[in-house]
């Protein structure tokens, strides 16, 4: 475990991690409303050690009921229209959807049209959006920094 | 022979269930042999109801209930023929009834606390002990298969690739293995090489990601933290090499336009043999942190024969001591002599399991590093063969046997037909948290660690 925790500092050290700006707190939310998994992976590793959003006062919580911002992957499914529909209602004001990945953007859905409700602009009102496919823990990061600042601003 | 008696002949001749899928109006079933040959029964169904198989191979029951529930299908004697993808209905035509003092029902999902994909688990429990998991996934459905149709063989490549992009490179060659023999075409040996690096770059980051899910499912934060450093690292170098870092696009139908010049191939070399000692020290940590050992044996066992009859593949089935790995035998990549690894305790349980990735991972930077020993150039597929009117593909990813099929009228698909190692596992995973306690459920599902993407299409 001493091992694991001394690689890790050293990672640290290696990777030169930016001071963490002071003063931002975002609460996020996540719904995979029908993606491929790819978002999932890398909003997985943009919490990770490389990225660590959490540096800048971003965390993952478990409750759309804690969440300022509600972060959706994926095109909108038939089936997962309801379940994202309750997780916005559930959120408290004020609260900022974001589309993560072109499916959610509808750049290059690929599906049946009977199957899906279209991208999550259809449904909500989207403040920020994150193209690509997916979009790396990079983009992630950057594009939840310049959305809290406009926040602010 | 009849349908049943043809499918229970094979059964009988050691032939492990690979997939069912209805197709107009028949039903056909892939069955792989012991050698890895496949073999395809096709049974037309009369007024759109053919007799079940299920009692067969109790590995078909997901697969007679989607074919039911999206193509109409009815299969005589699989009773109840509950619904699968089917969501507007309610809970008592989708779930096993559970009767008796104090059980009572968890509902969980389709949104989890973490960043997880969307699908629905419904426990029955007594106090903290799990007596049966009915899983309803599909919220993710999005009709692939058939949005598939009507394009070209180039074309709906995209389609079965996105199914899921944990296993993107798994889901295209095993289209492009289906395609090739429609085609009567079979890869060269640098189109198998070329192919074989791709698989096993997207197992070593699969892999690398999976233990550090289990270490996440036992509160270990610092394998968890160490383990997905290594992944992110594996991400950079996929996109070092391809462009991309789930590797999309560079498994295509026909050919590989891939080319890596000598000093790229040594750099990948360099950057995968240090991951590998990175992960081999960490691994090693893990080994000998007793409490994070005391908390994964004895959970979410799985039997061999369970694992055999309910059809379980992939790292889950050879932690069961089921030893089979589509890699034995798949001829058309470039898998010479492989013979599938196993962990010291083979006792098909959350330790199991974790350590079953632990060491195929070290079987993947060893076949990775003796496949990258020279450049990397274009690569075509050769004419080999006649070419069929229905082609099968079989890949292992990194969650186990993949079967893709593909009907095609010309150029054009007719039907592709995917069936992943996730889909074949999800059952497994109902299965084997029956008996334990509710708290241990994420720490079972990630030492499965299957795609809902790929399942639910």
């Amino acid at each position: 475990m001493l091992t694991l925790l001394r690689n890790l500092r050293r990672l640290r050290t290696d990777v030169a991690l930016q001071a963490p700006a002071r003063g931002r707190s975002l609460a996020v939310r996540h719904v995979d409303a029908g993606s491929c998994n790819g978002c999932e992976h890398e909003l997985a590793l943009a919490t990770g050690p490389y990225e660590d959003i959490q540096r800048f006062g971003f965390g993952i919580v478990a409750s759309p009921r804690h969440a300022d911002v509600l972060l959706v992957t994926g095109t909108v499914t038939t089936r997962m229209r309801e379940p994202l529909l309750a997780a916005y209602n559930a959120m408290p004001e004020p609260r900022w959807v974001v589309a993560l990945g072109d499916c959610a953007l509808a750049r290059c859905v690929l599906a049946s049209e009977s199957e899906v409700v279209g991208p999550v602009e259809s449904l909500l009102p989207v403040e920020l959006r994150i193209p690509g496919c997916p979009p790396s823990p990079a983009t992630i990061s950057q594009a939840l920094i310049a959305l809290h600042d406009a926040i602010r601003s | 022979m009849t349908y049943r008696d043809r499918i229970a002949a094979a059964l009988g001749d050691g032939c492990r269930f690979a997939g069912l899928y209805a197709s107009g109006e028949r039903v056909r079933v892939v069955l792989a042999a012991p050698d890895g040959s496949l073999r395809l029964e096709s049974a037309a169904a009369e007024d759109g109801r053919i007799p079940t198989i299920v009692d067969l191979a109790a590995a078909a029951a997901w697969d007679e209930r989607e074919a039911a529930d999206l193509y109409g299908m009815r299969f005589d004697g699989h009773e109840p023929l509950r619904p699968l993808v089917e969501h507007d209905l309610d809970l008592q035509s989708w779930t096993v009834p559970v009767r008796g003092d104090d059980a009572y029902q968890v509902a969980v999902g389709p949104i989890h606390a973490g960043v997880i994909e969307s699908g629905h688990f419904r426990f029955r429990v007594v106090g903290d002990r799990i007596l049966h998991v009915d899983a309803r996934l599909f919220y993710k459905h999005r009709g692939l298969e058939r949005a598939a149709e009507g394009r070209s063989l180039a074309e709906a490549r995209a389609y079965v690739q996105r199914a899921c992009a944990a296993c993107a490179v798994t889901n295209s060659v095993a289209y492009a293995h289906a395609c090739e023999e429609v085609l009567g075409l079979r890869p060269s040996a640098e189109l198998a090489r070329v192919r074989t690096i791709l698989l096993e770059l997207e197992r070593a980051w699969s892999h690398l990601n999976d233990i550090a899910a289990v270490c996440a499912g036992a509160g270990v934060a610092a394998g968890n933290t160490f383990f997905a450093a290594l992944t992110e690292r594996a991400r950079r170098l996929n996109e070092r090499l391809t462009g991309h870092r789930f590797l999309f696009d560079s498994a295509q139908v026909g050919g590989s336009a891939l080319v890596l010049a000598a000093s790229a191939v040594a750099s990948a070399r360099d950057e995968l043999a240090s991951i590998a000692a990175d992960s081999k020290s960490g691994w090693h940590e893990l080994l000998f942190n007793a409490s994070f050992q005391d908390r994964l044996p004895d959970i979410g066992a799985v039997t061999p024969d369970d694992a055999r009859a309910l059809g379980a593949v992939g790292p889950a089935a050879r932690a069961s001591g089921v030893a089979e790995d589509a890699r034995t035998h798949s001829v058309r990549l470039a898998y010479d002599g492989f013979v599938p690894v196993a962990p010291r305790r083979v006792a098909g349980d959350v330790q199991a399991r974790l350590e079953q990735r632990a060491v195929e991972l070290l079987q993947t930077f060893e076949l990775l590093d003796a496949l990258l020993d020279r450049p990397i150039g274009a690569a075509e597929a050769v004419s080999g063969g006649d070419g069929t009117a229905i082609g099968l593909g079989v890949v292992e990813s990194p969650r186990g046997a993949t079967l893709c099929a593909v009907e095609h009228a010309g150029e054009r698909i007719e039907r592709v037909h995917l069936r992943t190692g996730s889909y074949a596992n999800w059952p497994v995973l109902a299965h084997a948290a029956a008996g334990n306690l509710l708290p241990d459920f994420p720490l079972i599902n990630k030492s499965f660690e299957l795609c809902y993407a790929c399942a639910d299409r």
